[in-house]
């Protein structure tokens, strides 16, 4: 905030000075600035990137559309992307039942409301780094808590993330545990903002309190489920930092979704171009995806 | 809990079931955070013993220490405080002056452009952004340094800092500049000296988001840091998984290292939070 105060605005009324103009264009300049830098420009470094190879050792040749075509043949990125979304919808599902739950149960006041709904969000706030290192230990065979219960249950050892079925529900697990606060946290605001008339109308008409949910509280509720379930399911879609931690994306590729697979492919075997050419595709369909989902949500009200 | 706790029996086997349920929701929650602590005060033998023990019978710090002395858990940490509070600070100053001017200047159709250019960023796929992110570092050196980190944090950081500042700017009245104008002062002295303070609180929740999201970043910081030299705590952290192999201990001590603070820095803005997790959707 060094800069000097020289921008002096004119009385009202009068037209504002060269300076006066220029001044709205200096502030948001340097957020433009970045913005493009670090995220319009490499967009379309990436579409260049997709359209080329890059041969260990030698310069980057320029392939056209061969990447792509590679793609569309190519069976691990085809079940890779199955992968993410049956990951995407299972968590987002869960996540969003549960936390609608949640929050019908712990809308209103009652006494320890602060505490408990601190404690409820702990997991969104701890880095997905933790929350692997967290399951890993809860999931292991030898020390893990989760491992120990199910043993005493069924009486067999499990190992679950080593298991190519019970690998990617055990990440639905993590996604589940971590971010259902989200959801909670904002559909209980979204609730607790709505207007009371028309519900205590209802009650006065003698509305059950299935009617009073499914015709009242749903359909107003409406534009904060369609964010809520937008924002986490674009998470979802791009999950990468647990299962890194917890799989990396095995047993075999059981559990590799898309960004994983994309990090493999760019940083493990350097083929920048085919990397690009997923990365795209990734940010086509979820760009259709988001554009789906919001329709289709704010369509049928 | 529910403030009848009496009444009809009905009544009294709902209080009761939602009772139930809340606690249930809580041991679900809190258990597995609990055990990371618990595990991290365990002994490498207590560790392994079976039935695991539910608390730690001869609590030890012997595996922080490790961490700290052995793993330089203590350089990856200092390395985050860096990187993070340069690229918040930077954020917030840059974005600050956006968001008074998205507040104050856009307006009609240029505003509704720009929630666009704002918002946008935000659908992008981190994956569709790292490799050139990645190129574009390597071609200028800054592959491993701080300074990498620090730049492509800002950009991130920018479009949410100035959505959530345009919306806390966007709750003081203009009336309160234009007076101070009037009596002489500059658009940007009134901006510093009469919006500013007021939209303090708001600044204080919106860089708190920012040290959260950034502090706990991983995918970019494992693609454009690797040693001690750069590397950030998650990715200190998530290193150790390798070479801590089955001390489990030391594993759960570097993971309470990694949240505390974070969860410290949650509670502070829990007024905010939904503002923030949605960059002011729903508040």
């Amino acid at each position: 905030m060094s800069t000097p105060a020289k921008f002096i605005i004119q009385p009202r009324g009068s037209p504002p000075s060269r300076r006066g103009r220029l001044l709205p264009w200096a502030l948001v300049a340097p957020t433009v600035l970045f913005v493009v830098a670090m995220t319009v420009f490499p967009l379309g470094y990436s579409m260049w990137t997709s359209l080329q190879e890059y041969p260990l050792g030698q310069p980057p040749a320029f392939v056209g559309l061969r990447n792509y075509q590679k793609l569309i043949h190519d069976v691990n990125f085809r079940s890779s992307l199955a992968t993410t979304l049956l990951f995407t919808i299972s968590a987002t599902g869960v996540e969003f039942v549960l936390g609608l739950g949640l929050a019908l149960l712990l809308k209103g006041e009652f006494s320890f409301q602060g505490i408990i709904r601190s404690s409820l969000m702990i997991p969104m706030v701890i880095a997905p780094v933790v929350v692997g290192i967290i399951w890993r230990l809860l999931y292991n065979a030898d020390v893990g808590l989760f491992s120990f219960a199910v043993q005493e249950l069924t009486g067999k050892s499990l190992s679950v993330l080593s298991s190519s079925m019970l690998a990617l529900p055990a990440l639905i697990l993590v996604d589940v545990w971590e971010w259902t606060p989200f959801m909670f946290l904002l559909l209980l605001a979204g609730i607790q903002s709505l207007p009371q008339e028309p519900f205590e109308a209802a009650r006065v008409d003698g509305a059950s309190t299935w009617d009073i949910f499914r015709h009242l509280t749903m359909p107003m509720l409406r534009p904060v489920i369609v964010v809520a379930l937008l924002i986490r399911s674009l998470d979802a879609f791009t999950v990468f930092d647990q299962v890194f931690v917890l799989t990396q994306g095995g047993p075999g590729t059981a559990t590799e979704v898309a960004t994983l697979m994309i990090y493999k492919s760019a940083f493990r075997f350097s083929q920048f171009g085919y990397a690009a050419a997923m990365a795209i595709s990734l940010l086509i369909l979820v760009m259709f995806f988001s554009a789906a989902v919001t329709r289709a949500l704010r369509g049928s009200g | 809990m529910a403030r009848s706790g009496s009444g009809s029996p009905r009544q009294r086997l709902w209080f009761l079931t939602r009772l139930a349920l809340i606690v249930l929701a809580l041991i679900i929650t809190l258990l597995p955070v609990y055990w990371m602590v618990n595990t991290s005060l365990k002994t490498q033998v207590e560790v392994f013993a079976s039935p695991p023990t539910l608390y730690a019978q001869n609590p030890t710090f012997g595996n922080y220490v490790n961490l700290f002395v052995r793993r330089h858990l203590g350089v990856y940490l200092l390395n985050s405080l860096i990187i993070v509070g340069s690229a918040v600070l930077l954020s917030l100053v840059l974005g600050s002056l956006a968001a008074y001017f998205l507040a104050r200047f856009a307006k009609g159709r240029m505003q509704q452009q720009l929630n666009f250019w704002v918002l946008a960023p935000r659908m992008i796929p981190p994956a569709a952004l790292v490799v050139p992110v990645f190129l574009i570092l390597q071609h200028f050196g800054l592959i491993n340094k701080k300074l990498g980190l620090v730049l492509v944090y800002t950009a991130f950081n920018l479009p949410f800092v100035a959505w959530m500042m345009r919306s806390f700017f966007q709750e003081i009245p203009v009336d309160l500049e234009e007076a101070a104008m009037v009596d002489g002062s500059s658009r940007l002295r009134s901006f510093w000296d009469v919006v500013l303070p007021l939209a303090a609180p708001g600044l204080v929740a919106t860089s708190i988001f920012s040290l959260i999201i950034t502090f706990n970043e991983f995918f970019f910081a494992l693609i454009l840091t690797s040693t001690p030299e750069a590397a950030t705590l998650p990715v200190g952290t998530a290193s150790l998984i390798g070479k801590t192999q089955t001390l489990y201990g030391e594993m759960a001590a570097a993971g309470v290292v990694a949240a505390v603070p974070l969860v410290v820095f949650a509670l502070l803005v829990q007024r905010h939070l939904v503002r923030g997790l949605t960059m002011g959707a729903v508040k």
